[in-house]
């Protein structure tokens, strides 16, 4: 019994759960930093600087602002870590181990809500015209890429034999193959892809915290571990986001665990290059544009990739 | 299970009498804070409603369901018109024609479906023969029924008197009615058609998934522009019954319990945000965004239980919104993987694309009412409304997590009981999360305490310039970018112009033939004399010639 509750503790809390996840995380976005400016003729910043920055964060000052719906402001960003790092753990948990704990994909998929959510909320409750300005593009983002985020799950479902268990899904490509090899699933991880692009807020999608425009928009008034948190979070889903892809997309068959890493591991890396590819050939996108590219020209192209999927392509 | 030639009395409709009672005391105790003018007759429609919705829940013949179901009609226009503003009469009127027109068609449908099954119309019982759709009579006989329960539970394209009803009805009237009772009926009505009336086939089935899916969307986007707190929430009044319907045309026992838990759920949130929406302009007088701003200091109960309720209908885990919306698409699911027939297949999955999508929708829009209303800055300071406002929705807000996370514990049961039987495909711990996403800010706030002891309070920083929100944004348009998107612009316009209001249409129609009665009812009497001689003429040369 304590046994068992300790091992859950244990790959809830290290691995393959939130520390891991954590670290392959802050990797990957170093992987990023590094190769875009390598993009642009720079050195870039040494594999830890990412650990550096959010250390440095949670040693500085907290600042309020004035007026703010305080208790809302100070518990987005804890609520949008927890959620954040829960995810993580159950998809973690979901590919390494073919567990299902706690949530299939639709909850998933609704859990992954949850830290955007509270980016806005945050914002709204800082009453700063800035982060204002930056919520409203946010929540429209969040629409725009939703949008695509299930049209690519739901060809995952019908390609799977519908069924919605993280289990299910990797034994059904274990078994037969992973499913971005068949038409529909290209379709599936390109959407998956830009989704990634934009749910993190990199170049092209980053209008909801522009630096240049908005400063930092939803993120204007957010300082030391509050911010910390967000930036924590955010962490956290440049790992368990493409690891997510990858588990409903990608998966490798192989048996033992050091096999997995390495292929996940693989697989991340060419992600994370995909993803800094484009943001060094794109400048930011205005929001009513991103709108346009998710709703009316990367969802009939979903829409296609459904009735192929039905097709059995 | 009790059984008479008149009344029926099983688990479904003991669940629904339950929440009938339920609601009729919950908002009781509200109206006694809210009402001030013309108690008496209010109370005396208010508790006709109570006692006809009781009777449609518990009764077995048809032609009883529908003298009840008319008898919900009239008083839904009774109570509508009793607290008049300035545009009351037509949109009582309006939701007069559409319920009770509507009830002509769910008669016809009765009628057919009584000499279909062959059951003499006067003794035609509600759950004594599933009548096979094999006949296109028989599917007549369905949709004319099925449009009865469209128009009580607002379903488009018979849902157009909902967002009127929400803007000016009086608040415990919407909450009560368009909220929860009609609700509450339509999809009980709807629950019996296609669990015990009629064995669905495909074809009844698409009909009511095209309708839910277009209901999910096309109510969600009006509501994403809407400025009128009150209006914004009647069309997710709307929106929210695409949802239940797609549940229902699921015709299996997971996909009717997902459909009747929505249905239970619905009334619970949408009727805490009426009555939250009520107390809001019981304090400062107004319901339109762009007066609101900054409440949540003043009234924070209202915040809160609003907060919770928007939540809970945007489908966020783990409130009780959530728990049936994620019930409803294993049930989509479930059928798109066992129907061999492609077309089908295909029109779930989009069905199953368009509810999903709608969740999203409703976020955004619950999020500009919530910034809008409670955050920025504050317009008008208001106090918190007094313990009997505040019961109903603190009650309704408490449900709202009690059924999200203790669901399988609580409701669940007597759901199972009254569909029969369903099992989950999915997998949801509801506890286990919850406590670990509590357990992870309860951590997150200890690391924050520790590491930030001086915490210092700052104007905000807009660039080095003191703007204030209002110069900046105008939370009303904040989804103005959708306006301006190509293919919905045009929507966006028709809709303004009421083209897709089914009751506008047909009024525009009606009054171009009545143009003609009236060209000739001009009121000069040489003009009748005229016509008179025409007929008399007319006449001889029929019988003379």
């Amino acid at each position: 019994m304590i046994m068992g509750i300790s091992r859950a503790i244990f790959t809830y809390l290290i691995f393959p759960g939130i520390a891991f996840s954590f670290f392959m995380g802050g990797i990957g976005w170093w992987l990023e930093r590094k190769l875009s400016a390598r993009f642009q003729y720079r050195v870039g910043p040494p594999w830890y600087q990412t650990f550096l920055d959010l250390a440095k964060l949670f040693i500085k000052e907290t600042t309020i602002p004035t007026g703010a719906v305080k208790t809302l402001f100070v518990i987005s960003p804890l609520i949008s870590f927890s959620a954040t790092a829960m995810f993580s753990a159950i998809v973690a948990q979901g590919y390494f181990f073919q567990k299902n704990a706690v949530a299939d994909v639709i909850v998933l998929l609704y859990l992954l809500i949850i830290p955007s959510l509270f980016i806005i909320l945050g914002a709204f409750s800082s009453r700063n015209a800035l982060a204002l300005v930056g919520a409203a593009r946010e929540t429209k983002l969040m629409l725009a890429y939703e949008f695509v985020f299930i049209i690519s799950l739901i060809i995952v479902i019908i390609k799977s034999g519908g069924s919605i268990l993280l289990s299910d899904i990797i034994r059904y490509q274990a078994q037969n193959g992973m499913h971005l090899k068949s038409a529909s699933g290209f379709i599936a991880i390109t959407l998956s892809i830009f989704y990634i692009q934009a749910k993190l807020g990199i170049v092209p999608f980053d209008m909801a915290e522009a630096d240049q425009e908005i400063m930092a928009g939803t993120m204007i008034e957010y300082s030391g571990p509050l911010l910390g948190f967000f930036r924590a979070s955010k962490t956290l889903l440049y790992f368990s986001l493409p690891l997510f892809i990858i588990t409903l997309l990608g998966v490798v068959p192989g048996d033992t665990l050091p096999a997995k890493i390495l292929f996940v591991a693989l697989e991340y890396l060419i992600v994370i290059l995909i993803i800094s590819i484009i943001k060094n050939i794109n400048p930011r996108a205005r929001i009513k544009d991103a709108l346009s590219f998710f709703w009316f020209f990367l969802s009939p192209l979903g829409i296609i990739g459904i009735l192929l999927a039905l097709k059995g392509m | 299970m009790i059984r008479s030639d008149f009344f029926l009395i099983d688990s479904l409709s003991k669940l629904i009498g339950i929440f009938v009672v339920f609601f009729t005391v919950i908002i009781f105790i509200y109206s006694l804070g809210f009402i001030k003018t013309k108690k008496l007759s209010y109370y005396f429609w208010f508790f006709v409603t109570a006692l006809a919705s009781l009777g449609v829940c518990f009764s077995n013949n048809l032609i009883l369901i529908t003298i009840f179901w008319g008898f919900l009609g009239l008083t839904l226009f009774q109570l509508i018109s009793l607290h008049s503003e300035a545009n009351m009469p037509s949109v009582a009127k309006k939701a007069f024609i559409i319920v009770a027109g509507s009830d002509g068609f769910l008669l016809f449908g009765f009628l057919l479906y009584a000499s279909l099954s062959a059951q003499p119309f006067s003794n035609a019982s509600i759950a004594a023969h599933a009548l096979p759709i094999n006949s296109t009579l028989a599917l007549i006989s369905f949709i004319l029924i099925a449009i009865g329960c469209f128009a009580k539970a607002g379903c488009m394209p018979f849902h157009t008197w909902i967002p009127e009803v929400a803007e000016s009805a009086s608040v415990p009237v919407v909450a009560y009615l368009p909220a929860s009772l009609d609700k509450l009926l339509g999809i009980y009505l709807l629950l019996r058609v296609v669990k015990d009336m009629f064995v669905l086939n495909s074809a009844a089935q698409a009909i009511l998934m095209i309708a839910g899916s277009i209901t999910i969307l096309g109510a969600v986007m009006m509501a994403l522009i809407q400025h009128n707190v009150r209006k914004l929430l009647g069309y997710h009044a709307v929106s929210q019954v695409g949802y239940m319907v797609l549940g229902l045309a699921c015709a299996t026992p997971l996909g009717l319990a997902a459909g009747l838990f929505h249905m239970v759920n619905h009334a619970i949130y949408k009727s805490c945000l009426f009555l939250g929406a009520g107390n809001i302009e019981a304090r400062t007088g107004t319901g339109e965004l762009d007066n609101l701003g900054g409440l949540g200091k003043f009234m924070p109960l209202t915040f809160i239980t609003t907060l919770i309720a928007s939540f809970s209908i945007s489908g966020i885990p783990p409130f009780n919104g959530f728990v049936s919306k994620w019930m409803i698409y294993q049930g989509l699911i479930d059928v798109s993987s066992s129907s061999a027939w492609g077309t089908m297949k295909v029109i779930v999955l989009l069905s199953l694309l368009c509810a999903l999508i709608g969740s999203g929708l409703t976020l955004a829009s619950f999020l500009k009412l919530n910034s809008g209303v409670f955050m920025g800055s504050c317009k008008k300071p208001a106090k918190e409304a007094g313990w009997l406002l505040l019961f109903a929705p603190v009650v309704l807000s408490l449900l709202c997590v009690g059924f999200g996370i203790f669901a399988s514990i609580t409701i669940l049961p007597f759901i199972n009981k009254a569909v029969g039987g369903f099992s989950l495909t999915g997998l949801w711990q509801p506890k286990l999360a919850t406590g670990l996403l509590i357990m992870g800010v309860l951590a997150g706030f200890i690391i924050f305490k520790i590491m930030s002891r001086k915490i210092r309070t700052v104007a905000s920083f807009v660039g080095g310039e003191t703007l204030t929100v209002e110069e900046e944004v105008k939370i009303g348009d904040f989804y103005n970018t959708f306006r301006q998107l190509a293919p919905l612009k045009g929507l966006y316009a028709l809709a303004e112009k009421k083209f897709f209001d089914l009751y506008e249409q047909t009024k525009s129609f009606c009054f171009l033939f009545v143009r003609f009665l009236r060209y000739l009812h001009n009121g000069v009497l040489p003009s009748y004399l005229s016509w008179c001689l025409l007929g008399a003429l007319g006449l001889f040369f029929a019988f003379f010639k």
